[in-house]
């Protein structure tokens, strides 16, 4: 698994689910065999992982909403990111 | 819900116990009564339902072969309707472009689709029917519809030579997933466990060979090995705990805390036509039987892994010993652990015919009456 490049967008695998769990409210996903509970930061991000943003488009964008720079957030995101990618949910289109 | 009782993930909806396959490694129950007394279609609505009020998210379609169940793509929309997840587990036996297409429609999540080896001939003869070249025209359409594909693989002395080519199988079919499990021994795997156990050096190659599999394609395809229990020194942490996690419901409606819980005879299980399936959940004597530390017997009561595999799993209990409260004989601190590693002994050095030496007493699944 190569890391991700800044130009690259990242896209929620099709096997995964993105959904709110009815008991605890929680935003969560389904993918065969497993559940993932999204922290806030986890949330945010996978709410950009739609395919038509770069990853500096989505660093950009969450260090607008988290009045953060994108150098202290950039690191975050990429962890986040390669966790999905290793569970086999995260795309990378070129 | 209670303080103490956790809530439930999933639910293995067992539609059926009806299945054209007739693989001697199957966990079904070798006897078992069935007719005119499945569940019908607004019962299992029900059952879903309840199951996701309950907390749970999965829903896996099992048997048996779902597929037999004409109704399978009502279920699935009324899986989805409640927020569940839902994965068919099936033979692919059924599984035709026009019903996939209604699948699809009805909402179903995903598909894993079970291989009994890479080549034909091998495969034919593990599922005792003809049935390999269905299975690969039936992944194909998964895939060319746009489901996640898991290929599961379970694996015994037959066929666990074929790691390597059953990987490249699942690479060429674009799965997503690979399971390869070794049987675990219960139903009819129980009865048949000596020609299927594989021998410690095949265990030892396979392994190497699937660790090798996961590392190179990981982030691609998902790897999941499972060794078989019986060489291992502690057992597994069965279903994460009795009553924990998950669920299943048979065909008739009994519910249990797992697939093969029904084996054990000291317990009485609850079902889903008699009572609402919260209080089976939460309230039964058997689902709280073995629920948390307190049940447990020494050596468990006092182990360190206590929290970390739950004594290991009732059933093997119950099958190994006859009493489904002692410690798992898996773990190599069971007082029965010996008389299992006698018989673990007994089929090393085994070889030859797809069953080892014992093709001549393998019991292929029957269906059941």
């Amino acid at each position: 698994m190569s890391p991700i490049l800044p130009g690259e967008r990242p896209k929620l695998s099709s096997r995964a689910r993105l959904q709110t769990d009815k008991v605890t409210g929680k935003p969560i996903l389904l993918y065969p065999e497993g559940i993932l509970i999204l922290n806030p930061t986890a949330h945010a991000i996978v709410t950009h992982c739609t395919g038509d943003e770069t990853l500096e488009e989505v660093v950009a964008k969450l260090a607008a909403q988290y009045g953060a720079s994108p150098e202290e957030l950039r690191p975050d995101v990429i962890v986040c990111l390669d966790r999905f990618r290793s569970l086999n949910l995260l795309e990378v289109l070129a | 819900m209670s303080r103490s009782i956790p809530r439930p993930y999933s639910l293995l909806a067992e539609v059926t116990y009806r299945c054209p396959l007739h693989c001697p490694y199957c966990s079904n129950p070798t006897q078992f009564s069935t007719s005119g007394s499945e569940l019908t279609s607004n019962e299992w609505k029900r059952v879903l339902e309840e199951a996701a009020e309950l907390g749970a998210l999965h829903v896996g379609f099992s048997g048996g072969e779902p597929l037999q169940r004409p109704d399978l793509a009502e279920l699935v929309a009324a899986s989805r309707a409640a927020g569940l997840y839902s994965n068919l587990i099936t033979s692919a036996i059924g599984l035709s472009h026009t019903r996939a297409t209604e699948l699809k429609g009805a909402g179903l999540d995903s598909v894993q689709i079970s291989f009994q080896s890479d080549e034909e001939p091998l495969a034919d003869t593990i599922a005792g029917t003809r049935s390999h070249a269905n299975k690969l025209e039936a992944a194909r359409l998964v895939r060319d519809l746009g489901f996640p594909l898991t290929i599961n693989v379970v694996l015994h002395r037959g066929n666990i030579g074929r790691v390597a080519q059953i990987v490249a199988l699942a690479e060429t079919l674009g799965a997503e997933r690979l399971e390869l499990a070794n049987t675990q021994f219960y139903g009819w795997a129980f009865q048949n466990r000596a020609a299927l156990l594989p021998t410690r050096a095949q265990m030892e190659v396979a392994t190497e060979v699937a660790l090798a599999a996961k590392n190179r394609l990981l982030g691609k395809m998902e790897i999941l090995f499972v060794a078989p229990d019986y060489y291992g020194t502690r057992p597994k942490p069965c279903m994460n705990g009795w009553g924990n996690r998950h669920l299943t419901v048979n065909p008739v409606g009994d519910v249990l805390p797992c697939p093969t819980a029904g084996g054990i005879k000291s317990l009485r299980f609850e079902n889903v036509r008699g009572k609402p399936l919260r209080w089976i959940w939460t309230e039964s004597e058997s689902f709280n039987r073995f629920r948390g530390t307190e049940w447990m017997p020494e050596p468990c009561h006092s182990c360190e892994f206590r929290e970390i595999d739950f004594g290991g799993c009732r059933c093997q209990a119950a099958l190994l010993t006859g009493d489904a409260a002692t410690t798992d004989p898996a773990c190599s601190l069971s007082p029965f652990r010996e008389q299992l590693t006698e018989f673990v002994e007994s089929i090393q050095g085994t070889t030859g015919g797809t069953f080892g030496a014992d093709t001549s007493r393998v019991a292929y699944r029957e269906n059941p009456v």
